[in-house]
C-alpha cells in the first residue's frame, strides 16, 4: 500500500521546467508593453543616476588623483602674513637657510615679487597691465613645481643673469605669444627681455602663471632687488610633511612664528577632490529615491496585474499549475520587469558617464561595481517588489480565481 | 482505498460528498452527493442557478476539496493529497472548458491549447506538435496562428476544447460550454462533443439548459446541492 501511494505520489506530480517558468513570466508582460515600460522606468532612472554618479565621480576623481600623484601631497608653500603687528611683514632673511636646516626637506625654491609692468612692446605701455606680474625666482623653481615647458627653455645660471624671461602659461596667452620659433622681446619693467620659455599650467601654483619669471641676478642688476623671498616653496619627504609643516613657521621666524603662513599646496586639489564627493553623495541619494520610487511602481504594477489576472490564475490552476508555479511566474515577471529597468539604466548611465567625461576631457573610467551592482541591486528591488503580489497569486484560491464579474 | 465493485474503473466517483460554504448561515452548496461515471460516458448535470452545478464541477476538478466524503479521479482518493499532488492529478486527468473560453489574450491558437501540456512535463516541440494535431481535431487547422480576438466564440470555444483535450485527460469537464455561445455556435460545439465522445472521450457537461443536456447519453439533476432521480441514473455502471 505505502509502494502504491509512493508511486502514485511521483506520478501524481505538476511540471514546469525552469525554461519554461521563465518564458510564462516574461510572456505576461508582451501584452502590456506600455505599461510595463513605463513601470520599468523609475528602477531605470534610479540605476541610472547611479551609474552614472559612480562613472562619472571616479572618471574625474581618477584624473584629479592622477594629477595629484604627478604633483606630489608634499609641497609647502612660506609666506609671510597673518601676524598682529600692523606693519606689512616680509620673511626674515635667513629664511631659506634655516628651512634647508630641516632633515626631511627635499628641496627649496623661492619666488619674490618685482615691481613693474609688463607689455608685448615699448609702444603700448599706457598701463594697461594685462595682469601679469614680474616675479624673481631661483632656477630649481620648475623642477620644485613639477612643472614643464611648452616650449622654449628654462632659465639657468647664465640666463639668470641675462634679460631672459620664462612666461607663465595665462602670461603668454596675454601676451599673445604661443610659440618661440622666432625670437620674442617683451618689455619688461622698461626693459626689453628675450622670452626664452613658456610654461604649462602649474596646479600647485595658480599665481605663477600668470607671472613673468626672470633670474634673481638681473633682478639684482635691473631692479634692486633686496634678496628678500616672498614666497618659499618647500618640498619635504611625505612621510615627514606633516611635521615639517608643525615646525616650519618657528624654523623661520623664531621670534614671531604667527607671521609665517604655511599652506599645502595640493590642499586645493583635495578640496576640489571632496566637493566632488559630496556632489556625489547627492546623487546617490537622488538615485536610491528614484530606485525606491522604481520599486512601488513595480509592485503597484504586479499587484494590479495580480487582480486583473485572476482567470488567468483559475485556469494556469485548472491546467495543473502549483501554488508555486503561479508565485514563480508573477516573481518572475517582476524580475524581468526589474532587470529590464536595471539594464537600460546602466546603458543610459554608461553613455552619461561617456558623454560628459568626454565633454570634460576626463579618462573614462566606469568601476565595475556600478555595472554589477546595478544589475544586482535592480533584481534584488524587484524580488522585493514582486514578492507580495506572488504571494497573493499563489495564495489565491482556484474556484474564487475562475470566478467571472 | 478499497473499492467494493474493484472490476470497475471510474472515471470520476463521489461518495456522500457535501461541500458548505462558511459564513452566515452557511451554505450547503451540496448534500450527499454520491455518483459516479465510467469511462466513456457523456454525462449531463442539470439543474437551476444555485443549485451547485459550478460547486460541484470544483470538486470533481480538484479545484476546491469537499467538507465531507471523498473524491476519487481516476480511482485515485483526492483526500488529503498535496497542491503539487492535485495540481499534478489535473494536469494529467482533468480537462476543463468554461462558459467564458479563458484564452490567454496575445497568444496564438497552437499556443493556447499547448498551455494544455504546460505543466504535464512535455518538452515544448511536442507540445506544439500535440497542439497542432489537436486543433486539426477539432476542426481549427486554418486558424492556428490566430489570435483569440481574431477568432469567434464558436471557434475560440473550439480552441478551449482542443486545450481540454490535448494532454488526454480521464474526463472532460464542461461548465456551461454554450453559455456564451449563439445557437448555431452551440449546436457546431455540441457536435464537437457528441463526435469526441464517440471517438472515446468522457465528457462531463453541467448545463442549465435541458435542451443542450440532450445531447449527453445520462443526465444527472441536481437540485438544492442534492441529486435527484432515480439511484440507477446515479451510476454509469447501471446505466451501461
Ligand atoms: N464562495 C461561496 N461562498 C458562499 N456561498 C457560495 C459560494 N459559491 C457558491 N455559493 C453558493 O452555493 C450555491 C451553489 O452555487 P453554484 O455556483 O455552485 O451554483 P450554480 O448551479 O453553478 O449556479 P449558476 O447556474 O447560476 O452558475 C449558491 O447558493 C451560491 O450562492
Ligand atoms: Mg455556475
Amino acid at each position: 500500500m505505502s509502494d502504491r501511494s509512493q508511486n502514485q505520489r511521483d506520478v501524481l506530480r505538476s511540471h514546469l521546467s525552469f525554461f519554461d517558468l521563465v518564458r510564462v513570466g516574461g510572456s505576461g508582460l508582451k501584452t502590456r508593453k506600455l505599461r510595463s515600460a513605463l513601470s520599468a522606468t523609475g528602477i531605470m532612472i534610479g540605476i541610472a543616476a547611479l551609474v552614472g554618479v559612480l562613472g562619472l565621480s571616479s572618471s574625474g576623481s581618477a584624473d584629479l588623483i592622477k594629477e595629484l600623484d604627478a604633483l606630489g601631497t608634499n609641497l609647502l608653500r612660506v609666506e609671510a602674513g597673518g601676524g598682529f603687528r600692523n606693519s606689512p611683514t616680509s620673511l626674515p632673511a635667513d629664511a631659506v637657510f634655516m628651512i634647508e636646516r630641516i632633515t626631511p626637506v627635499y628641496e627649496v625654491a623661492t619666488v619674490s615679487s618685482i615691481p613693474g609692468a609688463v607689455y608685448r612692446n615699448d609702444l603700448i605701455s599706457d598701463g594697461r597691465t594685462q595682469g601679469i606680474s614680474i616675479k624673481a625666482t631661483d632656477l630649481n623653481l620648475l623642477a620644485t613645481q613639477r612643472g614643464s615647458l611648452q616650449a622654449g627653455v628654462y632659465l639657468d645660471d647664465v640666463l639668470a643673469q641675462f634679460p631672459a624671461v620664462v612666461l607663465g602659461s595665462v602670461a603668454a596667452q596675454r601676451l599673445e605669444i604661443s610659440e618661440l620659433l622666432t625670437p620674442k622681446q617683451i618689455w619688461l619693467g622698461n626693459n626689453w627681455f628675450r622670452v626664452v620659455g613658456i610654461l604649462n599650467p602649474l596646479p600647485l601654483a595658480a599665481d605663477l602663471d600668470r607671472a613673468a619669471l626672470i633670474g634673481y641676478g638681473i633682478a639684482e642688476d635691473l631692479f634692486d632687488y633686496d634678496g628678500i623671498a616672498e614666497v618659499i616653496y618647500v618640498r619635504a619627504d611625505p612621510n615627514h610633511i606633516l611635521d615639517v609643516r608643525e615646525v616650519m613657521a618657528a624654523t623661520v621666524n623664531p621670534e614671531f612664528p604667527e607671521e609665517v603662513q604655511v599652506s599645502r599646496t595640493s590642499d586645493v586639489l583635495e578640496a576640489r577632490a571632496a566637493t566632488r564627493n559630496t556632489f556625489t553623495n547627492l546623487f546617490v541619494g537622488l538615485g536610491a529615491v528614484a530606485l525606491l520610487v522604481g520599486a512601488i511602481g513595480i509592485a503597484n504594477v504586479m499587484v494590479i496585474a495580480v487582480i486583473e489576472r485572476r482567470n488567468e490564475i483559475g485556469l494556469r490552476r485548472a491546467l495543473g499549475a502549483t501554488r508555486f508555479h503561479v508565485g514563480a511566474q508573477f516573481l518572475i515577471e517582476a524580475l524581468v520587469l526589474s532587470g529590464i529597468g536595471g539594464l537600460a539604466g546602466i546603458v543610459l548611465g554608461l553613455i552619461i558617464t561617456a558623454v560628459y567625461a568626454t565633454f570634460r576631457e576626463w579618462s573614462i573610467l566606469i568601476p565595475e561595481y556600478a555595472v554589477f551592482g546595478g544589475m544586482l541591486g535592480s533584481l534584488v528591488i524587484g524580488g522585493i517588489a514582486g514578492l507580495y503580489p506572488a504571494l497573493r497569486a499563489a495564495n489565491m484560491s482556484p474556484t474564487e480565481a475562475l470566478r467571472t464579474s | 482505498m478499497t473499492h467494493e465493485k474493484s472490476n470497475i474503473r471510474y472515471a470520476v466517483e463521489l461518495r456522500q460528498v457535501d461541500k458548505i460554504y462558511p459564513g452566515t448561515p452557511p451554505v450547503a452548496a451540496l448534500s450527499d452527493v454520491s455518483f459516479s461515471v465510467v469511462h466513456g460516458e457523456f454525462v449531463g448535470i442539470v439543474g437551476a442557478s444555485g443549485s451547485g452545478k459550478s460547486t460541484l464541477l470544483h470538486v470533481i476538478g480538484t479545484l476546491t476539496q469537499p467538507t465531507n466524503g471523498d473524491v476519487f479521479i481516476d480511482s485515485i482518493n483526492t483526500n488529503g493529497l498535496s497542491d503539487r499532488a492535485l495540481s499534478g492529478l489535473r494536469a494529467k486527468s482533468v480537462g476543463f472548458v468554461f462558459q467564458e473560453f479563458f484564452l490567454l489574450p496575445g497568444f496564438s491558437a497552437v499556443q493556447n491549447v499547448a498551455n494544455g501540456l504546460l505543466y504535464s512535463g512535455v518538452s515544448s516541440a511536442e507540445r506544439e506538435e500535440r497542439a497542432k494535431a489537436m486543433l486539426d481535431r477539432v476542426g481549427l487547422a486554418h486558424r492556428m496562428e490566430h489570435r483569440p480576438n481574431e477568432m469567434s466564440g464558436g471557434e475560440q470555444q473550439r480552441v478551449a476544447i482542443a486545450r481540454a483535450l490535448v494532454h488526454d485527460p480521464a474526463f472532460v469537464l464542461a461548465d456551461e460550454p454554450s453559455g456564451n455561445l449563439d445557437s448555431q455556435n452551440t449546436s457546431a460545439v455540441m457536435d464537437l462533443f457528441t463526435k469526441l465522445n464517440q471517438d472515446g472521450t468522457t465528457i462531463i457537461l453541467i448545463t442549465h439548459d435541458l435542451e443542450v443536456a440532450q445531447i449527453s447519453t445520462r443526465q444527472v439533476t441536481l437540485k438544492d446541492g442534492r441529486i435527484e432521480g432515480h439511484p440507477d441514473m446515479l451510476s454509469g455502471v447501471v446505466h451501461e
